[in-house]
């Protein structure tokens, strides 16, 4: 059975756009003029004698600039802190907690500014993983668009008197006996917990109410009712073996993603003897990054999830002997009953879980579980997750109480209601109704916009904090760069309001600590050696005692009758992306700038259709369609995205904002106004949608998947893990030549010497990396960590529509479709209809297969061969190496390349106002990392296997006298990578991890035929499905 | 008979100039001078200031030598013996501890011996810094061997004039012998042409002359641009090297810790400046002028012998500037390599204002790669592939930096 990959659906509805270009080895616009000309600059044409003449003119010059060396200055520290050395990077644990994300971190600073962020191995949650909103999240440190000082009435102002003021008045609220309501976002930070006891103990009438824009309230109140406990559980992926999900994207979003991909990442691993793999179901009605790698994917429409819950449910109970509710039949019956068997088969190795807000599709959830086994193993109601603990029915009490002017004071505290909210005007119109209005945004965003008072709250990594994530593992959060701004830890304007005398939160933190935390441990006696080992760990992990047996207490038959009905009509489905989440980071230009890691898509949102219902409602893609949710209604463009459910719209949200910065206002619209509360609790989906379409038809998408043709060769191997297990090299044949004397391997077939030529031979080092396509989960960590060590310019919407972005590492993303060779002839197709068919998915559920693409450190590397100034070379450790000051940039390189991984500086991409992003301001190039040369305009660069890390690594052991361990060096993609799909290594050193899995079966090169013998190599995808292995195509 | 006497000359120029090159300025130091530099300058001065321990001026008159010799090896046994005139001394200047020396008799005769001289010879000055004396000298003697060579320059070219007019004289009275006419003397217009023909080859190999000096001056201006040697700028403190390196003997690595550690050799920042300066509070050549700015720096309150909180960071203008293009390690060089400061970054010993001696262009680093030997043995980064390399490059090779590698473009340029 042979399969077809295709790039997207321009490619597969052979779009005359996409034909007339695919025969372009480079998807892009030329000339230049386009972008010139949008400025007006070019309206004088300049001939060539012009040219000439300036040429001469600024040779001349520039040498005669040259001739006088500008001064430059060299300041050194007044009194140099003991611990910073000039040039050698300090790490400092501390913890990411931005109420949507947990991740325990490390902090990379030199010289005291703070320039990448990298997962904390220590922590038992996170393990060392992170997410591309983490590793963004040094770039928000760095944003203009902060405040930098607090405001009153729109008005700067200094602390004190904003201190004086808002004392008084909430003083004078609680005498008048209204109501003062803190509103946060989920809250588990012990010290912040106690600052609001305190500041409610100081004002009786205040209350505290967490509020987030994408609630779990549904699953705490689930809980309660299954176990009379309002808690969540905690979830051990890595012990499942059967993962079964109802819409609940947990490699990206759901409850606690970066601890779930690194737990999804081990079960997804066949290394070191391991020969089993988790079996993961998805159900959803749009397209997830845990749908996209789920073994197996239902689609099913939104209001069908309940009914699929209850079915399984049923057949579930069946197999094990509980009670049957009454549920209608569904299509998916059939699929339900072989998962219900494997699920019972894996009794207490599986988990079911569920992205619904509705308590009791959560209940049915919990049942489940429970007639599995599931708790206790997979699930710990014990071991209880803090991560959201959000509180719809109080939030919705609290803005009935703002309408009738019950309140007298709101305090919003890294929350942003005015944006999140369904109808900002009507939240707009309840908060006028409240006297006193105060945000603690660390910008004058949506909310702080309508508030009489902002009180800037520092970045986290200005902060002192703390995070109790689950029962028992806390974990602290230290500052790594004095305050910026002026600028006040919104804990401590808490402490300052409650009359507190001691307003120092590092001594209220410590204080917590010595209160609650320290007598948790029985190691130290003494609290300052505790605190400094937490410290320094950023952890502290409590032992405590795993209580009794669960039982469930809940009704299930009285919560299957409240479930949600399967509705008719359009259907509309609400998601967070990879980069954006829920919007909070909305200015950060690293995260628009990611592509979407499904739709590959920068800078925008869109409503995402199956391409035949697109069809059917004659929308293309770029039409602008306007989506009417009761009274809300939002326009925004039609993206075709296969793999979605019939009649159902997905739109992400986070986008839209308008009051965020200049990176990030007005990108996309917001699509918080579809999310209604219903039934006391915050709906993620709607039925009953109206749909029109306007008269705009042409709307672009800055999408990148289409620009680098792979011309039809095949790249990405998978097999199944039952022809895996029968050959270790199923799905991955050795790639032959065909020859006179036979089919060869390129190796064999080689034009050069290899033994022979100097420099082939690796003496001393043979980098490499290990791409493991089965733990790949496409979730993009790398480029953003890639982005930030390697000073990887934005270029912006515009500039990506031009195939011009400039990311090191991408992330193909590949649709595989059902028509084969062999079934061609079946359906009676001609070769060339065979072909034609192959572009085309059979069925409209196409698996879909991720393959991170970087340079390949080619050791016969054809760029090499073809610059003409020698600016690519190759190293004797075997790095392809790129020396940006000899580059004259012809390109020739990025013709030649067979991965098309090169990008081309088009143009100077800092201190430019045209690309105003982060390198463009002096604040935003305190990111940069010293040690990597930002690239100007005419030059070409790629992926430099982090060379600086290399040289850094080597000569940390050349200094101590010894080779580098393994696993010492690391990329920043290796590093940041959430699931270990990515390994860094010598192969020069046998015991290492890369030469180990090297040796695998599974391991290939990508575009082995061609020869260019890279130092880069991938291992097969296994799947674990019972369908008939696939096997790959080769032409 | 000409070419013989043009051979002379040249050969007179060449000995001429090697002369000039091998002029040398030994100069013969005294061995009190020298001991006195090496162990009292950090506290003395032989003059009425005190620095940290008094000025020196006529102390031989006023102690006698025995109790000196006494003093100087131990001055603190000289005070727990309860000596009346050692416990005076040490009360009289704040119960400041001399250092110990381990002289012998002699040397501290000699020690004396120098100080009795300078006491003599400069009543009131304090020393002036020997490292002005060699800046000023050799300067000197720079200008003079480019006077002697230019007066050489003259000379000969006087003799050249002299010997083609002789030659002329000598070829008309040969030709009036030989009855060739003498020829019409043309003028204007039509004598310069008659010249022009008559000195063809003159003309064509000015003309390449010039065309080739001139291409050589302009491509080594052009080759010149961004380099910076001897770029020696004003600093805003005038910092002596030659004063603390040489005389002071103070480590390089002292203040520039960082050579060992980080790719920055690192400017000391103003409390390291401290850890002596605290004490030390006057120079021998600029007085308190100088150090009063470290003063100033770090917000220290000489009066008050208190740090004051009000600081200010010194604007060093920066000597050595790679451009950003190249990443160079420090510590690979000093701690892996083991090379000295000096190789580099010249005699800063002898210098009273840092200058940049290397050129720092990438030929200069590559040459050095292309030259220098890896020491492999006794690391076990290196010795671990030491056989590997020996297998190719043959086993009595020189295994250089550039076999390892070391002239790779991503070695320094990412």
């Amino acid at each position: 059975m042979e399969k077809r990959y295709w790039k997207g659906v321009d490619e597969l509805n052979n779009d005359p756009e996409f034909v007339r270009l695919r025969n372009n080895e480079f998807f892009e616009h030329l000339p230049l003029n386009e972008t010139l000309q949008k400025k007006a600059e070019s309206d004088s044409s300049t001939s060539r004698r012009d040219f000439l003449k300036f040429l001469g003119f600024s040779v001349a010059a520039a040498s005669l600039a040259a001739c006088d060396a500008p001064v430059k200055k060299a300041i050194p520290y007044v009194v140099k802190p003991e611990e910073i050395t000039l040039g050698v990077p300090n790490y400092y644990a501390s913890t990411f907690a931005d109420g949507s994300d947990y991740c325990s971190v490390l902090i990379k600073t030199r010289e005291g500014r703070p320039i990448k962020i990298e997962g904390n191995e220590m922590s038992s949650v996170t393990k060392g993983a992170t997410n591309a909103r983490v590793q963004a999240s040094v770039l928000s440190l760095y944003d203009t668009a902060r405040l930098q000082q607090p405001m009153a009435k729109k008005k700067r102002t200094e602390w004190n008197t904003i201190d004086a003021e808002i004392t008084a008045k909430l003083a004078e609220q609680a005498a008048a006996g209204k109501k003062i309501a803190v509103v946060t976002s989920s809250m588990y930070s012990p010290s912040g917990k106690r600052a609001l006891s305190d500041f409610i103990a100081k004002y009786p009438t205040a209350s505290h109410v967490v509020y987030d824009a994408v609630s779990y309230y549904g699953m705490l109140k689930g809980n309660e009712l299954s176990f009379g406990k309002s808690v969540i559980p905690s979830y051990s992926i890595d012990k499942a073996e059967v993962i079964v999900s109802f819409n609940a994207d947990f490699l990206q979003n759901w409850l606690s993603p970066i601890e779930f991909a690194r737990q999804y990442g081990e079960t997804r691993k066949l290394r070191k003897g391991k020969r089993t793999l988790s079996k993961h179901h998805q159900f959803e009605s749009m397209l997830s990054l845990s749908g996209a790698n789920a073994d197996q994917r239902h689609k099913i429409k939104p209001s069908q999830q309940s009914a699929v819950i209850a079915s399984l449910y049923n057949k579930v109970a069946a197999l094990t002997g509980g009670t049957s509710v009454n549920a209608t039949s569904t299509p998916l019956d059939k699929s339900l009953d072989s998962i219900a068997k494997e699920l019972v088969a894996a009794k207490g190795k599986s988990v079911v879980m569920s992205g619904s807000n509705d308590p009791n599709e959560q209940v049915m959830v919990n049942a489940i579980n429970f007639l599995l086994g599931n708790y206790g193993s997979t699930i710990n109601l014990d071991r209880t997750c803090n991560l959201k603990n959000s509180n719809d029915a109080g939030y919705a009490q609290l803005l009935s109480d703002m309408d009738g002017g019950g309140v007298g004071a709101v305090i919003f505290w890294n929350t942003n209601p005015a944006y999140t909210a369904s109808n900002p005007k009507a939240f707009a119109a309840t908060l006028a109704k409240v006297p006193v209005k105060i945000s603690l945004s660390d910008r004058e965003d949506e909310t702080a916009q309508i508030c009489d008072y902002v009180c800037p709250d520092h970045h986290y990594l200005e902060s002192w904090g703390d995070a109790e994530a689950y029962k028992g593992s806390f974990s602290l959060m230290q500052p790594t760069i004095r305050p910026l701004f002026n600028t006040r830890q919104a804990g401590e304007s808490l402490l300052k309001w409650s009359g507190n005398t001691n307003t120092d939160y590092y001594t209220y933190i410590r204080s917590t600590w010595n209160t609650s935390v320290f007598p948790m441990q029985n190691g130290m006696s003494s609290f300052d050696a505790f605190w400094n080992q937490a410290l320094r760990d950023g952890i502290f992990e409590a032992s405590f005692v795993i209580g009794g047996a669960t039982s469930f207490s809940g009704n299930v038959a009285a919560a299957a009758t409240l479930l949600a009905k399967p509705a008719s009509g359009i259907e509309i489905a609400v998601y967070e992306k990879a980069g954006l989440g829920n919007g909070a980071g909305g200015n950060n230009p690293w995260l628009h700038e990611l592509p979407d890691p499904i739709t590959k898509v920068c800078w925008d949102n869109y409503f995402a259709v199956l391409p035949a219902y697109a069809e059917k409602m004659g929308w293309r893609q770029g039409t602008v369609i306007e989506v009417k949710v009761g009274n809300s209604s939002v326009k925004g463009p039609v993206l075709l995205q296969p793999a979605m459910a019939d009649e159902t719209i997905a739109v992400a949200l986070g986008y839209g904002r308008t009051n965020c910065g200049k990176a990030g206002n007005n990108v996309g619209f917001n699509a918080y106004p579809l999310v209604s509360m219903t039934g006391g609790v915050l709906n993620y989906y709607a039925t009953g949608v109206a749909v029109n379409k306007t008269v705009e038809d042409d709307y672009t998408f800055a999408l990148t998947q289409t620009h680098h043709t792979m011309m039809g060769r095949d790249i990405v191997k998978e097999t199944s893990l039952a022809a895996w297990l029968k050959d270790p090299k199923a799905g991955n044949p050795p790639e032959l030549i065909a020859s006179p004397e036979g089919p060869m391997s390129p190796e064999e077939l080689d034009l050069w010497k290899t033994k022979d030529e100097p420099g082939f031979d690796r003496i001393n080092h043979a980098w490499g990396l290990g791409i493991d396509l089965n733990s790949c989960i496409g979730c993009g960590a790398c480029v953003i960590a890639c982005n930030a060590e390697n000073n990887v310019p934005v270029v912006g919407k515009d500039e990506i529509g031009r195939a011009r972005e400039m990311h090191w590492i991408r992330i193909d993303r590949y649709y595989t479709s059902d028509t084969t060779k062999e079934n061609a002839e079946e359906k009676g197709l001609g070769k060339l209809d065979m072909y034609g068919e192959m572009e085309k998915p059979a069925s409209d559920n196409p698996q879909i297969m991720f393959q991170p693409v970087m340079c390949q450190h080619c050791n016969h590397a054809p760029c090499e061969t073809v610059c003409p100034v020698a600016a690519t070379t190759h190293s004797s450790d075997g790095l392809n190496m790129m020396a940006y000051n000899r580059c004259v940039g012809t390109r020739y390189c990025a013709n030649n390349c067979p991965y098309k991984v090169r990008r081309y500086n088009w143009f100077k991409y800092s201190d430019n106002d045209q690309f105003p992003y982060n390198m463009n301001d002096s604040l935003g190039k305190m990111v940069l990392n010293p040690d990597v040369t930002v690239r100007s305009r005419g030059v070409m660069e790629k992926c430099s296997m982090c060379i600086q890390r290399i040289q850094y690594g080597r000569l940390d052991a050349k200094k101590e006298g010894r080779r580098p361990k393994d696993g010492e060096i690391k990329t920043a993609c290796a590093q940041g990578c959430p699931t270990n799909a990515i390994v860094f290594g010598d192969f020069n050193d046998p015991n290492s991890q890369i030469s180990e899995l090297f040796k695998d079966e599974r391991s290939y090169h990508l575009l082995a035929s061609v020869g260019a013998r890279p130092s880069v190599f991938y291992q097969t995808k296994v799947w674990n499905r019972t369908e008939e292995p696939v096997k790959n195509h080769h032409s | 008979m000409l070419r013989y006497v043009y051979r002379i000359l040249t050969i007179n120029v060449l000995a001429l100039s090697l002369i000039v090159i091998f002029q040398t300025s030994a100069k013969a130091q005294p061995n009190g001078e020298a001991l006195f530099k090496a162990n009292c300058t950090a506290c003395h001065v032989v003059g009425d200031d005190v620095v940290v321990g008094p000025g020196l001026k006529n102390v031989h008159i006023k102690y006698k030598e025995d109790w000196l010799i006494k003093w100087i090896r131990n001055s603190q046994a000289l005070i727990k013996s309860g000596d009346p005139q050692a416990v005076k001394v040490y009360e009289q200047f704040n119960k400041v501890a001399m250092t110990s020396f381990n002289l012998s008799d002699d040397e501290i005769k000699s020690l004396i011996g120098y100080i009795k001289t300078t006491s003599e010879a400069a009543p009131a000055a304090p020393t002036p810094a020997s490292g002005t004396e060699v800046a000023a000298g050799s300067g000197a003697e720079d200008g003079n061997s480019s006077l002697t060579l230019m007066l050489v320059t003259l000379t000969l070219i006087v003799l050249f004039v002299i010997l083609n007019r002789v030659q002329k004289g000598l070829q008309r009275v040969a030709d009036n012998r030989n009855g060739i006419p003498e020829p019409v003397k043309l003028t204007g217009k039509a004598g310069l042409k008659a010249w022009i023909r008559g000195n063809k080859k003159l003309i064509a190999f000015l003309f390449i002359a010039v065309s080739v000096l001139g291409s050589v001056a302009g491509w080594n201006a052009l080759a010149g641009i961004g380099i910076n040697q001897n770029y020696a700028p004003d600093q805003p403190i005038k910092f002596s090297h030659q004063l603390h390196v040489t005389q002071n003997k103070i480590d390089c690595r002292y203040c520039h810790s960082g050579a060992e550690k980080s790719k920055n050799a690192g400017i000391p920042s103003p409390n390291l400046c401290m850890n002596c300066h605290k004490y030390v509070k006057k120079g021998p050549k600029y007085g308190t002028e100088e150090i009063s700015k470290i003063y100033e720096a770090i917000g220290w309150d000489v009066d008050a012998q208190q740090y004051t909180g009000k600081t200010k960071p010194i604007k060093w203008i920066r000597v050595h500037n790679l451009p950003e293009l190249a990443y160079f390690n420090h510590s690979q060089h000093v701690k892996v390599g083991g090379v000295e400061c000096e190789t580099c970054h010249g005699p800063v010993g002898e210098m009273e204002v840092i200058k940049q001696f290397s050129p720092l262009t990438m030929g200069w680093c590559i040459q050095c790669h292309r030259d220098t030997p890896v020491k492999m043995e006794g690391n076990g980064y290196y010795s671990a592939v030491h056989e590997k390399y020996k297998e190719k490059y043959g086993p009595d090779a020189k295994l250089t930096v550039e076999k390892l590698g070391g002239t790779e473009c991503a070695r320094c340029h990412y």
